[in-house]
């Protein structure tokens, strides 16, 4: 059975060996740093890794990872960065914490007298930074650039500029990437972007030179509740467009994609979800049944939904949307236990995380804890199939390399035993 | 003249014109701004967090409250200075040293200002020693960190084991965060632990011996 094989049988909700994601989306990574650290471990050429995803400085899970990993997915990514410049041109840069990373040429940065990191917006040094990493930090923050709110002159078209249709770059950049992966034995998670409506990460508009309209992270949460006209004609506007896209993207990539990544909106918090399911209703479910509806009728892709924390609530939601697939799983939230998920979801919804705890048990448990962890997941997220292991969201730097080795470990026993 | 306990329905409902227009009418009415913080705007917040508690309401609905109750208290703040009324508790508030996230602490800070302490903001991204620094010169009774990132734990922990050392008697510790928990905090010495915004009233409240 090919990765490809394992990966769609559980999308099915069948029975099988459970396939293992690491690094096909910018939610299911690796930090750079622990990238090296394993392929130091499992004694893989070295050599400077590239930094895929600037932002949450992720590390590219090369083949070889990949397969020393289990890892049965793969991704296309975008044309561009979450800073706009494109991943090319690839140079050395030292980190703060003194790694030797590749980053793609528009990548630059300048520091501060404290060592602070400041990167620049399509790779501008001319703009103001986007980008911060403290000094002692891991991966950038965007920079909150709101310039002064006037109530009677807000425009929706401001917060849609982001939004537009694929330019014949884009054209060529995915059918360069569809041709990458074409023939692949591993199942191919792809986005386009421009799906993902109020997601935190993008409304400050890190990409943007000068972005305009609401960037600020506490105006965009307080739009929701005083300006919803304002959020729903930016999110019509960026509905049409994004349908218009995938539909090109969908002539591009036809059936070489098995999952669309659409929307990495967070509707949780460690204890409660981020919105009321009335206002996940009116403001959010409307544009996610549009863009699922088109998929499922004119793709064969199973979509995926991104929201870290306590979403319980929400979940019936989420399924009524359309969507095929939650991620991460945050079980370590309040109400998100993974026997409870199981049971109330599993029939109707693929989760595709959840595998191991990256808050507690992963970066400062011992071995011996993350393998029983990953065990008892299996055990309760596999029966049935709908389940692709990943941890719950990204592997985050200082993650002590034998735990990530015992979770591969684990993982492999479990399906070597037949599950 | 318009009662206090409009004021609080306003500022629980988040409306934040109707807030800063009683809020103004009633010290036009000869109210004093004391009465009006602590009978109509804390009660006002108290709901708030209490709503927030129960799932109720979420983070949107509390960041609009914060706002109305921080316009409001633009217009009673400088006559309460004049006046020499200072609340009776003063906390230092930052998230540690290599994290810049700050929803959450500015969520704690105004549910502390509504509970009438007094506030310093320390930003984030704040270094031990700054928290030492702000302590002594406000007279803190209270310092709250915050950590949203599984790395920047070991910064928070470093931190309380600087104040600790800054032997500042009388200040208490309250930590908070999406990765920390009350193992975390008892592990690394902190007084306090609240899981959200609401709760961290409660805390400081039972920290400095002022439990409602």
């Amino acid at each position: 059975m090919t990765s490809k094989e394992k990966v769609m049988r559980a999308l099915r909700h069948e029975p099988g060996p459970v396939p293992v994601d690491f690094g096909s989306t910018g939610v299911t990574g690796i930090h750079v740093s622990c990238v090296a650290a394993l392929r130091e471990h499992y004694g893989l050429p070295r050599h400077p890794v590239r930094v895929c995803e600037p932002f949450q400085m992720l590390g590219e899970i090369e083949d070889d990872l990949a397969g020393a990993l289990g890892s049965d997915c793969t991704g296309v990514g975008g044309r561009t960065t979450m800073f706009g410049f494109p991943n090319e041109g690839w140079h050395e840069w030292r980190t703060p914490w003194g790694q030797l990373v590749m980053v793609p040429e528009g990548f630059r940065v300048r520091s501060d007298a404290g060592g602070d990191q400041y990167l620049f917006p399509q790779g501008d040094v001319d703009v103001p930074p986007s980008g911060h990493m403290p000094a002692s930090g891991y991966f950038f923050d965007a920079i909150i650039r709101q310039e002064p709110i006037d109530e009677e002159r807000l425009d929706p078209a401001d917060n849609c500029v982001e939004f537009q249709p694929l330019t014949e770059a884009d054209r060529a950049h995915w059918r360069a990437e569809i041709a990458r992966v074409q023939g692949s034995t591993r199942s191919v998670t792809g986005g386009i972007g421009g799906t993902g409506f109020g997601d935190i990460a993008l409304v400050p508009g890190p990409f943007l030179k000068h972005p305009k309209g609401i960037r600020d992270v506490n105006e965009w949460y307080v739009s929701l509740v005083e300006r919803r006209d304002y959020v729903h004609q930016v999110f019509s506007h960026q509905c049409a467009i994004a349908l218009e896209n995938l539909a090109e993207f969908a002539r591009i990539a036809s059936d070489k994609i098995d999952v669309l990544f659409v929307c990495g909106t967070d509707f949780g918090t460690q204890n409660s979800q981020f919105c009321s399911v009335a206002t996940f209703d009116d403001l959010y479910a409307p544009y996610y049944r549009r863009i699922n509806d088109w998929v499922h009728q004119h793709t064969t892709w199973k979509t995926f939904k991104h929201s870290c924390g306590a979403m319980r609530p929400l979940l019936n939601r989420v399924i009524e949307c359309g969507f095929d697939i939650i991620n991460p799983v945050q079980c370590s939230a309040k109400g998100m236990e993974a026997a409870g998920l199981k049971a109330d979801f599993g029939d109707r919804l693929v989760f595709w995380g959840g595998g191991v705890d990256t808050q507690q048990v992963l970066p400062f448990g011992s071995p011996s804890e993350v393998a029983a962890q990953v065990t008892d997941r299996l055990e309760t997220f596999s029966p049935g199939g709908g389940f692709v292991f990943n941890t719950i969201h990204n592997i985050q730097a200082r993650t002590p390399t034998a735990n990530i080795v015992a979770m591969v470990d684990a993982i492999q026993r479990f399906n070597d035993r037949g599950g | 003249m318009p009662q206090l306990p409009e004021l609080t329905a306003a500022l629980a409902a988040g409306k934040r014109a109707e807030t800063t227009r009683l809020t103004q009418e009633l010290l036009a009415a000869g109210v004093a701004p004391q009465s009006i913080i602590e009978d109509g705007l804390v009660p006002g917040m108290a709901l708030i967090g209490e709503q927030f508690k129960r799932n109720e309401i979420f983070v949107p609905e509390m960041l609009v409250a914060a706002r109305a109750m921080k316009e409001a208290l633009k217009f009673l703040e400088p006559l309460l200075a004049q006046a020499g009324i200072k609340p009776k508790y003063t906390a230092v508030i930052g998230t540690v040293r290599g994290d810049l996230h700050d929803i959450g602490k500015n969520l704690v800070s105004t549910m502390w200002r509504g509970a009438n302490f007094a506030v310093v903001d320390l930003g984030t991204n704040v270094a031990p020693e700054r928290y030492v620094a702000a302590a002594k010169e406000h007279g803190a009774q209270i310092v709250g960190l915050s950590a949203l990132l599984t790395t920047t734990m070991p910064a928070m922990k470093e931190t309380v084991a600087t104040l600790r050392e800054a032997n500042l008697p009388g200040v208490k510790i309250l930590v908070g965060g999406a990765p920390i928990t009350q193992l975390f905090a008892d592990e690394i010495g902190a007084d306090g632990y609240a899981a959200d915004a609401g709760t961290a009233v409660d805390v400081a409240r039972r920290l400095v011996g002022d439990a409602a």
